[in-house]
């Protein structure tokens, strides 16, 4: 387990050259890139920066427009476009996962993995494939072969996803975009856990993560990828996260401090008028919840996944319980935005302006230059790459998500409730957007923010830690920190064994 | 503007296939084009009322389909010519042909909405319980249409039906619905992904009852109309429930759902009315009319690939032998394809 496996190992997937150019976004200008048998290698980059699209190419899944893909040293994707049979035993897990959510967990096992099925007797033979692999990679995980995908949690799926890509006969690259965004801190450990095993066989792993301390933690090797191209490569040992950081080229996130503690002196949230107020809320998944939010406050919900968190959020946004208030209108700006968030036919500038075209409109009838401007000033606020009229699946999965938030800020909601809106977008972006949030705060606007990034909580005034449906801490102002929250959420059962993760 | 431009326009082909229906029919009978486009003109936009009804039930996404049309056509008619025959007005008739529409639409719209019953099994309920109030007031039934508002329909200034002007004109109205009010953006929005426009503050719930209640309420105005034009009868609307969901889709409107093309709906509807005509002409029966029909909704379907988004990710796949020199000035072609 110790032993990472050959650090040098022959040759598995090279990138020679690649370009690749969608609409008017080019996702790759030239990348070279060799994956090596036996190590993990680490990619990191900004969102936008092209991963995404090169992990499609490794994969086989698209045909690059210049250059070439060699696998085990034979050209197999050039501009003719590749060959699946050649890519066999390339095989990626999604960030946003490729499962068919109508189907179960084995079928969908069978979608991906069917010629290493038997034509009889498929179902068992996947059953059995697949909750052995998950007991291995997620012990606890707590899916049935039998489960029909939609029915999964975001963190289920992906488990599945990754057990999924992992299920083949001959497996020489295992690519992992994103891995962990859903995933607790347990099962992040248990997965590396895993790929240690992978690589000491020899099979090479391709790790995408914005998490660069765990890409240290597991590569061997780090790519940085800048503008579609490869722009530093190096080995991981050595390597401290301020390294990669300047390496990806981003001014390093830290929360200001003197911002913060200057916006908490003008009040310490007791004396604000009350936005929005959960009074001993229990139901499904909620447990006597107590919770408050004032007038022009972060109000932070932290916890590990699923702890409860959600369901306040649902609660607040659709306050039908007696024992919810809220006063004023509401925003959302959802996590999962393939799901709930992109409307996938519309321009930027129509899928930004969504929201606040009911308040601008006048008897039911818009108003298209209000709407311009108002869009204007949003997609330069936030520097949306591609502009207001590219079509909104043109842009990256950061600038997506940026027009998202911009659709709920752009309303003229007083409460704005984030359901984990920063999975996979890049610190530039993410930093802007923290501005953001204390800029609107800072105008009298609410904010309650779901995370399950602990450091984005430095940025609330007020932060509620969740575990098991409870509230089991209110961290304000200076209490508020990574360590505190981790220690909280923890609390009992897992204090020691936290250390380790980190 | 060029061909391209032009070509991608998914309204085009069916204005297409009715110039060559059109072309065919002349060929065949030897007679002026003129008059075949004024007869044309004046059954086709029976056929776009409740069309454009039709359009935006299926614009809210998919799922959305309302069978009750035929059977809205058919109750309309009778209690139109009825209402209209007992107070003597016209209108009153009319607007009692649409209020029995929106009627039946809202038992459409409480199972689906309150009950949770899927769309195609809700509107064929409530089709079920309009069919049947048809029957029993069919039997007896001794009123005649309104002979001025039959007169009106028959009205041809310069070969161009009045009726037709005045559906062009709330085309144009659906049209600016569509693109200038909130309801209509509203529901392109839950057509292309309700859960996404639930989380945007969109009543999702609303819209999508009022988008069944105007495709009633369109469906009785046809029935009012077609009653007065033809007579009440108790099949008056039975080819109405194919054809109004052809006519959409051969007109471009996505099945899917989040993209509407009301345009596309009159030149489907003319090339529906003008294929009639043709089929007549050779001198086919009804039922190999049907199959016809049938056969082209089919067909139109496979060359839409279930639509943009679905072809936009289909093109993603697709292999694209690409000229090695072609690298940044590509716009986009592969989002439409």
């Amino acid at each position: 387990m110790d032993n990472r496996g050959p650090r040098a190992g022959e040759p598995v997937v090279i990138a020679k050259g690649v370009t690749k150019t969608y609409g008017r976004t080019r996702a790759l200008t030239g990348v070279d890139l060799e994956v090596r048998a036996g190590e993990v290698l680490g990619l990191v980059g900004h969102n936008g920066a092209g991963k995404s699209t090169l992990m499609r190419v490794l994969a086989g899944l698209e045909a690059c427009d210049e250059g070439a893909v060699l696998v085990h040293g034979n050209e197999v994707s050039g501009a003719a476009g590749p060959r699946a049979e050649n890519f066999r035993a390339v095989r990626m897990a999604y960030q946003e996962t490729s499962l068919c959510p109508d189907l179960t967990v084995a079928e969908n096992i069978w979608v991906s993995s069917r010629h290493c099925l038997p034509r009889l007797g498929w179902r068992r033979a996947a059953s059995d494939a697949v909750r052995r692999r998950l007991d291995e990679m997620f012990p606890g995980h707590g899916v049935t072969p039998r489960d029909r995908v939609e029915d999964l949690s975001l963190a289920q799926r992906q488990m599945v996803e990754i057990t999924r890509a992992s299920l083949v006969d001959r497996l020489d690259l295992l690519i992992l975009d994103e891995p962990t965004e859903s995933l607790g801190p347990d099962a992040a450990r248990s997965l590396y856990d895993y790929v240690r095993t992978l690589t000491a066989a020899g099979t090479a792993v391709l790790l995408i993560s914005h998490r660069i301390r765990e890409v240290l933690s597991v590569a061997d090797r780090v790519a940085v990828l800048r503008d579609g191209a490869v722009t530093a490569e190096r080995f991981a040992e050595g390597l401290g996260e301020q390294d990669v950081l300047e390496l990806m080229g981003a001014h390093v996130a830290v929360p200001s401090d003197r911002e913060r503690t200057a916006a908490r002196a003008a009040g310490d949230g007791a004396d604000r008028p009350v936005v929005a107020e959960l009074r001993g809320a229990t139901g499904p998944g909620l447990r006597e919840v107590s919770l408050r939010v004032g007038a022009g406050e972060v109000v932070g919900l932290a916890g590990l996944a699923g702890q409860g968190q959600q369901e306040v959020l649902e609660r607040l946004w659709r306050p039908v319980r007696r024992d919810t208030t809220v006063v004023g209108t509401r925003a959302y700006v959802p996590g999962d935005r393939q799901r709930s968030g992109v409307l996938p036919l519309w321009s930027v500038a129509e899928n930004l302006i969504v929201t606040a075209m009911r308040g601008l409109a006048r008897q039911g009838l818009r108003r298209p230059a209000e709407e311009r401007a108002a869009v204007g000033d949003w997609v330069e606020r936030l520097a949306i790459r591609g502009g207001a009229d590219a079509g909104i699946t043109e842009l990256s999965g950061g600038n997506q998500q940026k027009v998202i938030v911009a659709r709920a800020f752009a309303s003229t909601a007083e409460l704005v409730l984030l359901d984990d809106p920063f999975r996979g977008v890049d610190v530039h972006t993410k930093t802007d957007l923290y501005g953001l949030i204390r800029q609107e705060a800072a105008q009298g606007r609410s904010v309650v923010w779901y995370s399950s990034e602990n450091a984005e909580m430095a940025h609330c005034d007020r932060v509620y830690v969740f575990r098991a449906g409870r509230v089991v801490a209110e961290l304000v102002g200076e209490e508020i920190s990574e360590e505190r929250i981790i220690a909280v959420s923890f609390a009992e059962s897992e204090s020691d064994g936290e250390q380790s993760n980190e | 503007m060029n061909i391209r431009a032009i070509v991608s326009r998914p309204w085009i082909w069916g204005f297409a296939a009715a110039v060559l229906v059109w072309a065919i029919i002349m060929a065949i009978s030897g007679q002026g084009g003129g008059q075949t486009v004024s007869l044309a003109l004046s059954l086709a936009p029976y056929l776009v009322v409740v069309g454009l009804g039709q359009m935006l039930v299926i614009t809210a996404g998919p799922g959305n389909i309302d069978v009750s049309v035929a059977s809205i056509i058919s109750l309309a008619g009778f209690v139109s010519v009825g209402v209209a025959a007992s107070t003597g007005s016209a209108t009153v008739g009319i607007l009692a042909g649409i209020g029995v529409g929106v009627l039946v639409a809202t038992i459409s719209t409480v199972a689906i909405l309150g009950l949770s019953v899927p769309p195609i099994i809700a509107t064929l309920a409530a089709g079920l319980v309009a069919s049947s109030v048809t029957l029993s007031l069919a039997n007896g039934f001794t009123a005649v249409p309104d002979p001025g508002l039959r007169q009106l329909l028959n009205v041809r200034p310069a070969g161009i039906p009045v009726l037709a002007v005045a559906v062009a004109a709330l085309t144009g109205l659906v049209i600016v619905l569509l693109r200038r009010t909130v309801y209509g953006r509203s529901l392109l929005a839950v057509g292309q992904n309700r859960r996404a426009a639930e989380r945007a503050g969109i009543p999702v719930a609303r819209v999508i009852a009022t988008t069944y209640l105007v495709s009633g309420a369109l469906a009785g105005l046809t029935g009012a109309l077609l009653a007065a034009y033809i007579a009440p009868s108790a099949d008056l609307g039975t080819r109405y429930l194919l054809d109004s969901v052809a006519v959409v889709v051969i007109g471009g409107t996505l099945i899917s759902g989040g993209r509407a093309v009301p345009v596309g709906v009159w030149g489907a509807g003319l090339f529906f009315i003008l294929l009639d005509g043709l089929v007549n002409l050779v001198g086919w029966s009804t039922a190999a009319q049907n199959l016809l029909k049938g056969g082209l909704v089919l067909f139109v379907l496979f060359l839409a690939g279930g639509g943009d988004r679905a072809g936009g990710t289909a093109s993603r796949f697709r292999r694209r032998p690409r000229p090695a020199a072609a690298t940044t000035t590509t716009t986009g072609d592969n989002t439409h394809g």
